[in-house]
């Protein structure tokens, strides 16, 4: 235990020694492009070495019964946009807390850049995290904050001066970088947030839910903003959010949770398409699920009809996908086909409620006993409408069955 | 009584209480500066009692006692008050209601019972041991004791108003948790040390009854002074003191919200 800290302590004076010479030569370079041009020295001072996370057996519980995070094995690769995604209380912002330091595990390890970090307190790791309340220090003006992490560092003022103004040009913060706090919008405060975490380059930037008080159209401006800074940093970035939306557009890869534990790891288009379990589907927003109640290898026989699957999907590694009592049906992935058509994966119903959203729209189609969505795109041909006999075509190949 | 006459009531109530506030005050103020000696009659304006004041050593060892007991007093509070607000502050979670009940209960104490258990215990304490003689130093202390509740509570409620994640945001930016105070906690809750120490500063000039059972011969404050001399009759010197003290808490109260009101623009 004790060899451990110690070695933990020198991993945390390696990282604060690479962290000064890194930023040296950062000055040295900001210096030369004073002459040159100013956008290669941004380029320059802000490349870095990206660092990996590694959690083993990670656990959390608060009072008696509260678990947070049962046991989570979760790698993080260098350089990646990494989202945990989950419901309220599913234990991503306690793993993110860990990450920060802010917040110590029961039991575990925690590795980041190769360093052992489970017991190293937050101000000596090289991790930097942007708050959802944005917590920008109300006595300070937006210079003295971005400054902050430098100046706690020891960083000499010139040389402060110099990398706060870099990031501030990074970031497009302009005239801002005099004013109050309480002088500042909501959007503005996020981007002052997120320059002052990156301000420290830090080897990981943690985000914890940063754009969720923010309105639609800000909102997705700087979901835009976020990704061209981390593809230009080529930082480790964790993001967390419950926006499944949200997710699919910013990850290289997404963990999902519920109740402390991984459910799903993997990039956006598996969880989407692939989930691999019922929670999974139903948190990116699936509701098509239904039971099968017999199996005869690829032929289902289901609630809602006799389904056909693709044989290959069942050799894809998932082992629920074998066993799987449940089938998912996409709604954007069939067809609608007027009247009643006969064929394999046809499932006749019929229309009982329609949302007209311009550029798709939306369908409740009754199928025997049970209820099927239908995202149709509006391709200016005719549009089913309510009562409506129809056919509902689906392919093989889009079938996925999971287990509950 | 209709609505309009409601509203006139009202404003009549409005100057009625300003006047039974302030008139006195002014009544005061005014014949400090009248050239007879009376209460009922000005004559005239002059400044011969404050000359006559300056001139009394009595009346300038009780001012210099007042101003030493209400700056020391008031700092030593203003370190311990606000250790126990951030204490109260740290723990909130727990349960401790009955510990902020007992920062509070000094302050709906009446005064003469602080006053008179504190002398008991100093003359206890003296007796047994020969320390704590009553005198300045037992003075300070009393009004330490008293002036602690109101600093943790402003301390207290300062922290409670700030974002929780400030001081997660102050660790995950590099602070130690020596430059935590120094760089964030303290200019964080600055205006809220200022007011507590105009505050204490205030209540100490102010304060007559616990002074006068903790104070020794030789530590008379100005409230002391004069209710001592006002057995002998009001006279205009006294009217000037009042005068005086007024002058003085007016400043302090002006400078607390001048260094306040320079923070936030």
């Amino acid at each position: 235990m004790t060899e451990m800290t110690t070695s933990a302590h020198s991993g945390v004076e390696n990282s604060l020694h690479s962290g000064a010479g890194s930023g040296s030569l950062g000055n040295e370079a900001g210096s030369k492009a004073l002459d040159a041009a100013h956008e290669a020295s941004r380029e320059n001072a802000s490349r870095r070495q990206a660092s990996s996370i590694q959690m083993r057996g990670l656990h959390k519980r608060f009072g008696k019964d509260t678990v947070a995070l049962n046991g989570v094995d979760l790698d993080i690769e260098a350089g990646e946009f990494f989202t945990l995604l989950g419901p309220s209380g599913c234990g991503k912002t306690t793993m993110l807390r860990i990450l920060a330091g802010l917040e110590e595990a029961d039991d575990g390890r925690l590795t980041i850049g190769g360093k052992d970090v489970t017991e190293v307190p937050p101000h000596h790791r090289s991790v930097n995290t942007v708050f959802q309340s944005y917590a920008l220090f109300p006595h300070l003006s937006v210079r003295e904050n971005l400054a902050f992490g430098l100046k706690m560092r020891g960083m000499p003022q010139a040389q402060r001066e110099q990398k706060v103004a870099e990031i501030a040009g990074f970031i497009h913060l302009g005239d801002l970088i005099d004013r109050r706090i309480d002088q500042l919008s909501g959007g503005q405060k996020q981007r002052i947030a997120l320059a002052r975490a990156l301000v420290c380059e830090p080897d990981v930037l943690l985000l914890d839910e940063p754009l969720s008080a923010l309105d639609a159209g800000l909102r997705s401006q700087l979901q835009v903003e976020l990704l061209r800074v981390q593809k230009r940093l080529g930082m480790t970035f964790v993001f967390v959010t419950h926006d499944q939306d949200e997710a699919m557009v910013m990850s290289d890869r997404i963990a999902v949770l519920n109740g402390g534990n991984i459910q799903q790891v993997g990039a956006p288009r598996d969880v989407y398409e692939r989930p691999a379990n019922a929670f999974v589907a139903r948190f990116m927003g699936h509701d098509n699920l239904y039971r099968i109640t017999a199996r005869q290898g690829g032929r289902l026989t289901t609630e809602i009809g006799e389904l056909e699957v693709e044989e290959q999907e069942i050799e894809e590694g998932n082992q629920h996908a074998t066993q799987g009592e449940l089938v998912l049906i996409r709604p954007e992935t069939l067809d609608l086909k007027p009247g009643r058509v006969e064929g394999v994966n046809h499932l006749p119903g019929r229309i009982t409620e329609r949302l007209y959203r311009g550029s798709h729209a939306e369908f409740r189609i009754e199928i025997g006993s049970v209820v099927l969505q239908a995202t149709v795109n509006n391709r200016g041909r005719h549009l089913p409408e309510v009562g409506d006999e129809v056919t509902v075509v689906v392919a093989a190949e889009d079938l996925v069955t999971l287990s509950e | 009584m209709n609505k309009r006459n409601f509203k006139r009531g009202l404003k009549g109530f409005w100057w009625l209480t300003i006047v039974f506030l302030y008139l006195p005050l002014a009544v005061v103020m005014l014949f400090s500066f009248n050239a007879a000696n009376s209460a009922a009659h000005f004559t005239g304006f002059s400044l011969r009692w404050y000359i006559k004041l300056f001139g009394n050593q009595e009346i300038i060892s009780a001012i210099g006692n007042t101003l030493v007991l209400a700056i020391v007093s008031s700092v030593i509070a203003l370190v311990i008050g606000c250790l126990i607000g951030y204490g109260m502050y740290r723990h909130r979670h727990r349960k401790l209601g009955w510990l902020i009940i007992l920062i509070y209960l000094p302050i709906v104490l009446p005064d003469i019972v602080f006053g008179i258990s504190e002398m008991a215990f100093f003359v206890q304490i003296h007796q047994l041991t020969g320390f704590l003689k009553p005198g300045l130093g037992t003075m300070i202390i009393a009004h330490v004791t008293f002036e602690i509740p109101f600093v943790a509570l402003i301390v207290y409620s300062r922290f409670v108003g700030l974002d929780p994640s400030l001081f997660e945001a102050a660790k995950d930016l590099y602070a130690t948790p020596f430059k935590r105070v120094m760089h964030f906690m303290l200019p964080t809750i600055k205006p809220a040390l200022i007011s507590a120490f105009f505050l204490s500063f205030t209540l100490s000039v102010d304060d007559f009854v616990i002074s006068f059972f903790t104070s020794g011969p030789e530590s008379a404050t100005l409230p002391i002074y004069i209710w001592s001399a006002i057995k002998k009759g009001i006279s205009p010197e006294i009217n000037a003191i009042a005068t005086l003290m007024i002058g003085g808490v007016a400043l302090a109260a002006v400078m607390s919200l001048l260094l306040n009101r320079r923070r936030a623009t």
